[in-house]
């Protein structure tokens, strides 16, 4: 066998990191993410040109400030697209068997998982710029070729497409965690999903419930976009609905979320054994 | 170098308890290869993944060098372990797989070219891991476990799926790490494979320590085969 003449180690933490980070640009995972935050920002720019006051019923138009808000508010609604891959980029390691691989280079379980939330808060927020330029950019384009002028001033604009970033980037976290939890990328995803767009609005039908719901994740994530069905669909059905939460609480309140899941890893499915 | 005392695991609750290894003891030597063999389903897998931290004891303990794996400071700079399943993303090419955990374990890049030529597998290195054949899996987990230089191999059935000339190569190669003066674990079930290859064998049957010695030592009465039938009455199934 041949010596090694260099083994300079660099520092765990670092190194986990940058092994991570490796594993998400060797399989095609990163390719999906690219196309996922590339359709969902182009879904804003399709829907732009298209119009809302051409919707099937009309809705409020691109040149109006509610017009505006929805379109960017629709893109707010695929962050399940982000989760979906923070879960399937933790649940592969199960699937695959490379988690046997990934403890004996590092047996202490709770740093890989700390490494893999690291790497993809960076995933998640390049997701999240990439959305929002191509949010932002097919906007503009279509209000030119409309030959209106957006119903928010720019600063506005901005403003929901840093909200946009903040939630993609949270929901990737969210997304890893849940899938460090649940080990199964189905089972996390059928939990996630069926969640968010059922279970708590099952959840508000309950007399109460509704006084937390800017704290339900999924009245923290209308906080932070400053866009829901749900809270329109509740406030419209005469249930009165809490204020909501400002975005960088909304934001706060869903990284709770992950941190729970994350701990709630750490102390049940990370001391699993591995066979 | 690895020391296994009083070690036991019960798999599943109290309705469906599976008592896979009990009340197992036994020291691993460094400069010789040592067999762990026993019938199918003796323990042998849950053993050497408890050793390696990836299966928690019931009780008793597992060390290398003195610590348990979870404790060492630097984990794969010092064991190199194949396991009985295949641990690869298959869309991740062989390269690209030494290479996330060459990172992990802190290991410059050009280790990576160097266990791929060690056990032979620079060829397909650019290959996707879900077109191998079970031979190149074999060879890559061995790289796997050679990104480190460890100074312990713990290896879980690594003769499976080699051709006759991968296992004469395996023998050859493992000798040689054991000449070097480096641990060496080997689980099998080929008796006749085992018998060229080791040093000193453990055995095992149900869970529990059967035998442990020098080889030569352990057969005295018979070849290997007959002496491991005997021991363990498993049958002709080995
Ligand atoms: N995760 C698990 N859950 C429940 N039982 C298990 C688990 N892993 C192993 N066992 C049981 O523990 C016992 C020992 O299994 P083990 O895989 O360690 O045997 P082995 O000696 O490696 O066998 P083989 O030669 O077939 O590889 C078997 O009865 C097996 O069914
Ligand atoms: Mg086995």
């Amino acid at each position: 066998m041949t010596t090694m003449t260099t083994m300079t180690r660099v520092t765990t933490a670092t190194a986990l990191m940058s092994a991570e980070a490796r594993r998400l640009s060797s399989t095609r995972l990163w390719l999906w993410g690219l196309l996922g935050a590339l359709a969902t920002g182009g879904l804003v720019f399709l829907l732009a040109m298209v119009g809302p006051e051409n919707f099937d019923p009309p809705m409020p138009g691109l040149a109006t400030a509610a017009g505006t808000q929805m379109l960017l508010g629709m893109a707010g609604l695929l962050a399940f697209v982000p989760a979906l891959l923070g879960t399937t980029a933790v649940t592969a390691e199960y699937r695959h068997q490379t988690i046997t691989f990934t403890y004996l280079f590092a047996p202490r379980r709770g740093t890989v998982l700390a490494a893999k939330l690291s790497v993809y808060a960076l995933a998640g927020l390049a997701y999240g710029v990439i959305v929002a330029v191509v949010a932002g950019a097919g906007l503009v384009v279509a209000a030119s070729v409309h030959g209106v002028s957006l119903g928010l001033p720019t600063s506005d604009v901005v403003g929901f497409l840093v909200r946009l970033v903040a939630m993609m980037t949270v929901y990737t976290l969210l997304g890893v965690a849940f899938g460090a939890l649940l080990r199964n990328q189905v089972t996390a995803l059928v939990v996630l999903g069926g969640y968010f767009y059922m279970g708590e609005t099952l959840l508000l039908l309950i007399p109460g419930v509704n006084a937390v719901y800017p704290f339900l994740p999924g009245g923290a994530s209308a906080g932070l976009t400053g866009f829901t069905y749900v809270a329109q669909a509740v406030s419209q059905s005469g249930i009165s609905t809490p204020h909501l939460l400002s975005a960088p609480l909304g934001a706060l309140v869903l990284l709770g979320y992950v941190a729970v899941a994350a701990v709630l890893a750490f102390g049940t499915s990370l001391r699993r054994d591995v066979t | 170098m690895i020391r296994v005392r009083q070690l036991r695991k019960v798999f599943g609750t109290a309705s469906s308890a599976v008592t896979a290894v009990e009340d197992l003891s036994f020291d691993v030597e460094p400069g010789a290869v040592t067999g762990f063999l026993g019938p199918n389903g003796a323990g042998k897998t849950t053993t050497l993944r408890m050793i390696l931290g990836l299966v928690t004891p019931t009780a008793g303990t597992a060390t290398i060098g003195e610590r348990r794996y979870a404790d060492l400071p630097n984990p794969s700079g010092t064991v190199g372990a194949v396991l009985d399943k295949s641990a690869f993303h298959p869309g991740r090419t062989c390269r690209d797989h030494l290479r996330v955990y060459a990172r992990m374990g802190g290991y410059p890049d050009s280790r990576v070219a160097e266990v791929l030529d060690l056990v032979g597998a620079t060829s397909y290195a650019h290959r996707q891991a879900r077109g191998l054949s079970t031979g190149m899996r074999q060879r890559l987990n061995l790289a796997t476990a050679l990104l480190g230089d460890p100074r312990v191999l713990i290896l879980d059935e690594p003769s499976n799926g080699l051709d006759p000339e991968g296992i004469a190569w395996l023998r050859r190669f493992l000798r040689d790490l054991a000449e070097q003066g480096r641990t060496v674990l080997v689980s099998s079930h080929v008796l006749s494979e085992a018998e060229q290859m080791v040093d000193h064998v453990v055995i095992i049957s149900r869970g529990r320590l059967v035998t442990a010695g020098p080889l030569t030592e352990v057969t005295r009465h018979g070849t290997l085969e007959q002496t491991y039938l005997a021991l363990t009455g498993a049958g002709a199934t080995a």
